[in-house]
């Protein structure tokens, strides 16, 4: 296939767009630190910087790309599993999925037995949703449909959350921690939760390969299959890993919406849709865009990821809805 | 030895239990007036739907064709396509070579085959419907198959790009390839080898154009009433 310059270019300028932006994400805060101070905390031998990295800044970095890299990448997922360049997590209910497996764990106090017990029901919370929105809406569903499907899911699935709040919760800790939670922010974020969503990896790498068959899938599982494509297992590995790429996302940062809707619309509009480029492209610009988003919360006087992902996503789905529909 | 043999396939509702079998290097044509299962046949034909029975390319059962192999074997133009995104008329036709390890062979010369060269770079979803059709056709050409499964190929096409379809289609079939090719004009059913014909999911006829497309049995199966009469004969120049 011919493949343009700018094509090529593509992985490496995002590449570099991301290099920058991790070294401004540790640079940037309250104490701002010059690449000498930079260097100097990383190899420790300057203390304050040292701890500023090391315990805070670092972290919340690598969780916020391990998201933003979930989200990115499942939106790509969705996108090609329902023909329909609107499908992303958070408009189809499947983050609100997780968001009511995690806000079950912590009204209940689930999530105080083990660390990990807020991942493994968000994963279920979320396998639930794409069980449901599969049934809602089914493959090469019209925008309307699918849109309608995932506001009937999250509506259902915030009246979850809301019934925890209000009726399971006596405790003002769990509730306040519940709603701090739900807004979506990388606050606090320990190396716990870089390792809780470290699995990431493990999905991106398995996804990686299936680029190809994204391409085919996207205009149709009969079509695909008469080329080749093992539609049965791709598309059930497709779903596995959106689902879990979600949840874990969900688990460690809250609901941030509109990363799975943005960022891979942004790369096929400059790129091309050739999925190939795309699962890397999104998987390192969903990165690069939620440490943006982040870094513009933080300049911006401490406001959380969720709120910055929405005000810029949500415009921008409207304009890509006046362009579809 | 058979191309293609169904054998007991059905689907309730939608097609009636039915055993055929093609030869090698023919081009068959499926009539029949609408909802008389000619798609459901040619779906369980390419292995896309499963219709009980068993189905045979080559005298190999398809079930013991692994996917990627029947992915080489065959081809499938569907009937109406709709594309989601905006790859290049290139990019699609190439996908014919997926199960080739993506070799790009004759994805140049199947663009060309079918007038779609100056639209290469174009996205598929800002094209017209005949352009689209013209685009899968260009991407079963692109597969090098040996069986051909085309449904209803002209339905969007000119008068044109329908007649180099058709001589596409006769051209493979001399070739070796076999084709069968669903269609609504029957006044192009002189083209064909063999003709197929449907009626209401029960196969109401076999055999060369001139035995099935009979008076009596057009009346029966489509309601209208048959006259060869001489009219408006078109032919693509000589080059």
């Amino acid at each position: 296939m011919k493949e343009g310059g700018l094509q090529r270019l593509a992985l490496p300028l995002t590449g570099l767009l991301l290099a920058m932006v991790l070294v401004a994400s540790l640079a940037v805060g309250d104490m701002a630190l010059s690449s000498a101070r930079l260097w100097a905390g990383l190899t420790k031998t300057d203390e304050m910087a040292a701890i500023i990295l090391w315990k805070i800044r670092l972290p919340r970095t690598l969780v916020a790309m391990e998201i933003g890299a979930a989200l990115a990448a499942s939106g790509v997922i969705m996108q090609a599993y329902f023909r329909n360049s609107l499908a992303s997590p958070g408009l189809l209910g499947v983050s609100a999925g997780g968001s009511a497996g995690a806000v079950v764990a912590i009204g209940m106090g689930w999530a105080a037995v083990s660390f990990y017990v807020l991942p493994v029901t968000a994963i279920i919370g979320a396998l639930v949703a794409t069980v449901a929105v599969i049934g809602l809406a089914q493959r090469g569903a019209s925008t309307e449909r699918l849109l309608l499907a995932g506001v009937a899911l999250n509506a259902l699935l915030g009246a979850v959350t809301s019934y925890v709040l209000s009726n399971f919760t006596l405790s003002y800790e769990r509730n306040a921690q519940i709603i701090f939670w739900l807004l979506g922010g990388l606050e606090d974020r320990t190396w716990d939760h870089v390792w809780m969503a470290m699995p990431v990896l493990i999905c991106a790498a398995l996804l990686w390969p299936l680029g190809r068959s994204l391409d085919l899938l996207s205009l149709g599982a009969a079509d695909a299959q008469s080329l080749g494509v093992d539609v049965k297992t791709v598309r059930r590995r497709m779903l596995g890993l959106a689902t879990i790429m979600t949840a874990l996302a969900t688990a460690v940062a809250g609901t941030v919406g509109f990363v799975g809707l943005v960022v891979p619309h942004m790369f096929r509009l400059m790129f091309g849709p050739e999925h190939k480029r795309l699962v890397p492209l999104s998987l390192i610009g969903g990165a690069a865009f939620v440490l943006i988003c982040d870094l513009i919360g933080r300049s911006a006087g401490g406001l959380r990821l969720g709120i910055v992902t929405s005000v810029v996503g949500g415009p921008f789905f409207l304009w890509m809805l006046r362009r579809q529909v | 030895m058979n191309a293609l043999e169904l054998n007991d396939v059905a689907v309730p509702g939608r097609l009636e239990k039915l055993s055929v079998a093609v030869e090698a290097g023919k081009l068959v044509g499926l009539i029949g007036p609408n909802g008389s299962g000619k798609s459901t046949m040619l779906s369980i034909a390419a292995g896309l739907l499963d219709g009980g029975g068993t189905v045979k390319w080559g005298g190999r059962r398809l079930m013991d064709l692994a996917i990627m192999e029947r992915g080489r074997l065959a081809a499938w133009v569907p009937q109406e396509v709709q594309f989601a995104f905006g790859f290049t008329v290139r990019a699609v036709v190439g996908q014919g070579r997926f199960a080739h390890g993506d070799d790009g062979t004759g994805v140049e010369e199947a663009l060309a085959r079918l007038d779609l060269t100056t639209l290469a770079d174009r996205p598929v979803n800002r094209l017209s419907g005949g352009e689209c059709q013209r685009v899968m056709l260009a991407r079963a050409l692109a597969t090098q198959p040996r069986l051909h499964f085309w449904d209803e190929p002209l339905a969007a096409l000119d008068v044109r790009h329908g007649l180099e379809v058709l001589m596409l289609a006769r051209e493979l079939t001399r070739n070796g390839a076999t084709m069968l090719m669903s269609l609504h004009d029957l006044r192009i059913a002189h083209c064909l080898d063999q003709v197929l014909m449907l009626d209401r999911g029960r196969l109401a006829g076999v055999g060369t154009p001139d035995e099935v497309l009979t008076e009596a049995r057009l009346r029966d199966v489509f309601g209208v009433k048959m006259r060869i009469a001489p009219g408006m004969i078109l032919e693509l120049p000589s080059p």
